[in-house]
């Protein structure tokens, strides 16, 4: 993993996450729009080694708080469920485009509840519509297979989705 | 001798990490939202890219005879809280012939910002407390309420647009036939315009009327227009209390300077 290359994407996908650029996409007076930055953690969990990936979730989830109202929540949502996602990815390979349209639906589902839930400690008055979560998910999963040759060709450029199912060599 | 290179395993990186953001979430968020408004700082310009501000501007019109909807909207605001603080000081005339007022009313300042960053009902402005912003000041858009500044740092703040569901707004309902106000609690839908709970049907309410944000000690001194009653039905839930949304008086998404009302309430003293 080339760290530079990712920090430099994390901040370009989090500065895009938020600009007006992707307002131009967005659903309904609720404002819907998709989450870059839950495609990308999903995209490293399944992709880095699992050393790596829970780096990566982290690292993501301080960039959607950075994005968001608080520090904290997010952090530790992509973090814990990132972690456990490299974990799972070791027993089921999540290989079909599908499969990973279905792991970023489930994953935004989690990740927000769990968020949201979070962000009550700092922020009481922090309102979270479970609809809107559902929402971004849904439209996460389904920008993915329109976005998936742009991911996996920054993933290449960051030396991540080589060595795809499960450990490298050296780690054996 | 060779370098040792440092690298805990996955369990204690994983244990680290989750610690770090325990302690992140755990710290105040006045000190831990100077980071999110140092982003907004940084990448301003690339935020506010094809910002949708740019789409409402209209070129000047050249007939004598017609304004544009956008002048229109700021006239009838202005109108609007003219004839609400006429109200308001016709009330004064006839409590002077009672009572004399002993204290000077105190100063009201304004503070005018640029919007920085727009987010889901919520606004970034370039201006904090250095110029005398505090949490619950009211902000104005072309005179008309738009929201309350959320938090504010030394040079940006945070303000809470009036359609978010977490702004809510202690409003008065002009009734013009009968000359008086209804008084209320006005919190946003979360999509483009808010609604007003527990008004009890024996207050006669219909739509068309105008909503404005009631007076409050220390943040605003007399009422200003935040928007017009476009809905008001029997309850669904509770038949006893009215249905009532209420449509701002502008599209918040063309605003970008705003004013906030900053009260010194030593100045008039």
């Amino acid at each position: 993993m080339r760290w530079f290359r990712f920090a430099f994407l994390i901040t370009a996908a989090a500065v895009l996450q938020s600009s007006a650029l992707l307002g131009t996409i967005s659903l309904t007076d609720m404002h819907i729009k998709p989450d870059l930055l839950l495609i990308l953690l999903v995209y490293f969990a399944i992709n880095c080694d699992s050393y790596d990936a829970i780096i990566c979730s982290f690292a993501i989830g301080f960039a959607a708080d950075i994005t968001g109202a608080a520090i904290g929540p997010h952090f530790i949502g992509f973090g814990v469920l990132g972690a456990a996602l490299a974990h799972i990815r070791k027993v089921i390979l999540l290989k079909q485009t599908r499969q990973q349209a279905v792991t970023i639906f489930v994953m935004g589902i989690l990740t927000y509840t769990l968020a949201a839930i979070l962000i009550k400690f700092k922020i009481p008055s922090a309102a979270a519509s479970m609809f809107k979560i559902f929402a971004v998910s849904i439209y996460s999963a389904i920008l993915w297979f329109l976005v998936k040759w742009l991911v996996r060709a920054a993933g290449k450029w960051l030396g991540v989705g080589v060595h795809r199912f499960g450990i490298k060599p050296e780690e054996r | 001798m060779a370098r040792v290179r440092f690298k805990p395993s996955k369990l204690t990186l994983f244990i680290g990490l989750f610690l770090f953001g325990c302690v992140l979430l755990l710290l105040p968020q006045n000190a831990t939202s100077k980071l999110n408004f140092a982003f907004i700082d940084i990448f301003g310009f690339f935020l506010n890219m094809s910002s949708s501000a740019a789409y409402y501007y209209q070129p000047p019109s050249t007939s004598p005879d017609f304004v544009p909807r956008h002048e229109y909207n700021r006239l009838w605001v202005v109108f609007s809280n003219l004839q609400a603080e006429l109200f308001e000081q016709k009330k004064q005339i006839e409590d002077l012939g009672k009572v004399r007022l002993t204290e000077p009313d105190p100063s009201t300042g304004i503070v005018l910002a640029k919007v920085v960053n727009r987010k889901d009902n919520q606004f970034i402005i370039n201006c904090g407390s250095n110029s005398g912003l505090k949490t619950g000041q009211y902000v104005l858009g072309d005179n008309a309420v738009i929201g309350v500044v959320e938090q504010a740092s030394e040079d940006i703040s945070s303000v809470r647009l009036i359609t978010s569901s977490t702004c809510k707004i202690p409003i008065k309902i002009s009734a013009p036939q009968i000359n008086t106000y209804f008084n209320g609690t006005m919190q946003g839908d979360d999509k483009n315009g808010a609604i007003i709970v527990n008004i009890p049907q024996k207050y006669k309410i219909k739509a068309g009327f105008n909503v404005y944000a009631a007076e409050k000690a220390g943040f605003l001194q007399s009422p200003r227009i935040i928007g017009r009653i476009s809905k008001c039905v029997i309850g669904e839930a509770n038949p006893v209390i009215w249905d009532i949304a209420v449509e701002p008086v502008y599209n918040l998404n063309s605003i970008t300077d705003v004013a906030v009302i900053v009260i010194n309430l030593t100045a008039g003293g």
